[in-house]
């Protein structure tokens, strides 16, 4: 399946909805609706309620998530918000304030 | 002294025969016309005219050639010279590298070569796709531009 | 994974603008204005609805606004525009679809830029050039045949064609090459 990529330093103002994967390395600010799996890299900026299949998190969000599978967030990533999955990691050096509903 | 134009009467008709150019009437290189040009066949222009231009056939202005009209009216349109004023053609319209235009074109297809000179107005019949507005009544943001 | 190449998949909506260094492929759609410092491509279903800026513009989807580019707009088979064009260099291949103004040469963007930044910076430009009819030219001499119908901003930049029955008229060329065609060889390819 083809994957929608924002790159480094490109920024989306607005709402972003999508059947694909998607790669954030760059900013967005807004609302990201996706089906299949978001990974947000290190260095991304997201600041959106972020839904998806599966969410990986590498960089900065702000914002609510919600997957129907699971979220991980990595080493090095920033989230605060809710959060909200079947199954959710937080690796050892993830900064991470918001709650954690695991109630799916 | 000034080159002072062999002069024709101000209309000069152009019967060049069918539009399959057959026999195609020419404007060559060093003429120069003022006036209205009107024909039912296909036309040359080498040279240099001022005036209206109104053919049935397909139109050709040469590179080199320099046209100042008010109003050109052709079947299919060529444009390797200097045009400056608005075509509208039945056929398509199409300006390659070496053209300079200014003036509005209008056809059922137009294609600019890249190379080309040009400012004025493209007036094609299509819609947009639905996500996009659907018929755009005719719209485009020629001024609105400026307030960006 | 490439850091600045960004691509709008074909099943992605973007309601927004997207705007920042790089180049951008869109293949769904962005209902918003995009604004890059790099390379635009529009895939064949591509939908801009908004402007879309940046160096070049390779477009095959459909537009609804305006095209500015700092060094060429190409339009393929397939592209729908609804907008205006303005660039250095601009190509409309055959089966691309314009309804708009369409300006080549370097005041075409150079212009569109200045007006986008401050709109005194277009004066000079559009003194010489007279690309947008409001510009009323204040100095070209007013044809009194006005042999060409096109509006008097464009007339008035190449008046010096019309001066009367007493001279034939100098050919439009000069004049386009004075506006036009000097800058664009000392600058173009």
């Amino acid at each position: 399946m083809a994957s929608t990529i924002i790159g480094a330093g490109i920024t989306i103002e607005g709402e972003i909805s999508t059947d694909e994967d998607v790669v954030v390395a760059g900013t967005v600010r807004g609302k990201l609706t996706a089906k299949e799996a978001v990974t947000i890299e290190h260095g991304a900026t997201v600041e959106a309620d972020v839904q998806g299949g599966s969410l990986v998190v590498g960089g900065s969000l702000t914002g609510n998530v919600t997957a129907s599978e699971r979220v991980d967030l990595q080493s090095g990533s920033r989230v605060i918000g809710n959060v909200k999955a079947a199954r959710v990691t937080i690796a050892d050096g993830a900064q991470f304030k918001g709650n954690v509903d695991m109630d799916v | 002294m000034p080159m002072t134009p062999a002069r024709p009467q101000p209309r000069t008709p152009v019967h060049g025969g069918r539009s399959s150019g057959e026999s195609e009437a020419r404007i060559s290189r060093g003429a120069r016309v003022r006036g209205r040009i009107t024909g039912t066949g296909d036309l040359v222009i080498e040279g240099q005219v001022e005036g209206d231009v109104n053919v049935r056939g397909d139109l050709t202005i040469a590179e080199g050639a320099t046209v100042t009209s008010p109003s050109v009216g052709a079947g299919a349109v060529t444009i390797a010279g200097t045009l400056e004023g608005n075509v509208a053609a039945t056929g398509p319209v199409r300006l390659g590298p070496s053209a300079r235009v200014r003036g509005d074109l209008q056809g059922t297809a137009v294609a600019i070569d890249d190379g080309a000179r040009f400012a004025g107005r493209l007036d094609c019949e299509f819609e947009l796709p639905p996500e996009l507005g659907g018929a755009s009544q005719g719209e485009s943001r020629g001024r609105a531009s400026a307030r960006r | 994974m490439a850091s600045n190449v960004t691509v709008i998949g074909k099943s992605t909506r973007v309601r927004g603008r997207v705007h920042g260094p790089g180049d951008i492929e869109v293949q769904g759609l962005v209902d918003g204005e995009v604004s890059v410092t790099g390379d635009v491509t529009l895939a064949l279903h591509g939908m801009v609805g908004a402007g879309i800026k940046g160096r070049k513009l390779v477009i095959r989807g459909a537009v609804k606004g305006d095209l500015v580019a700092d060094e060429a707009i190409l339009l393929e088979d397939g592209a729908r525009v609804v907008g205006d064009l303005r660039a250095p260099r601009v190509a409309i291949g055959v089966g691309a679809l314009v309804r708009g103004y369409v300006e080549t040469g370097e005041e075409g963007s150079s212009s569109a830029r200045a007006r986008t930044q401050t709109a005194a910076r277009a004066a000079p430009v559009a003194a010489t050039h007279a690309p947008e009819r409001p510009h009323t030219p204040a100095r070209a001499p007013a044809p009194a045949q006005a042999k060409v119908a096109a509006p008097p901003a464009r007339a008035q930049a190449s008046g010096a064609t019309n001066s009367g029955p007493r001279r034939p008229p100098p050919p439009v060329v000069p004049v386009l090459k004075g506006a036009k065609g000097q800058i664009a060889k000392k600058k173009e390819r």
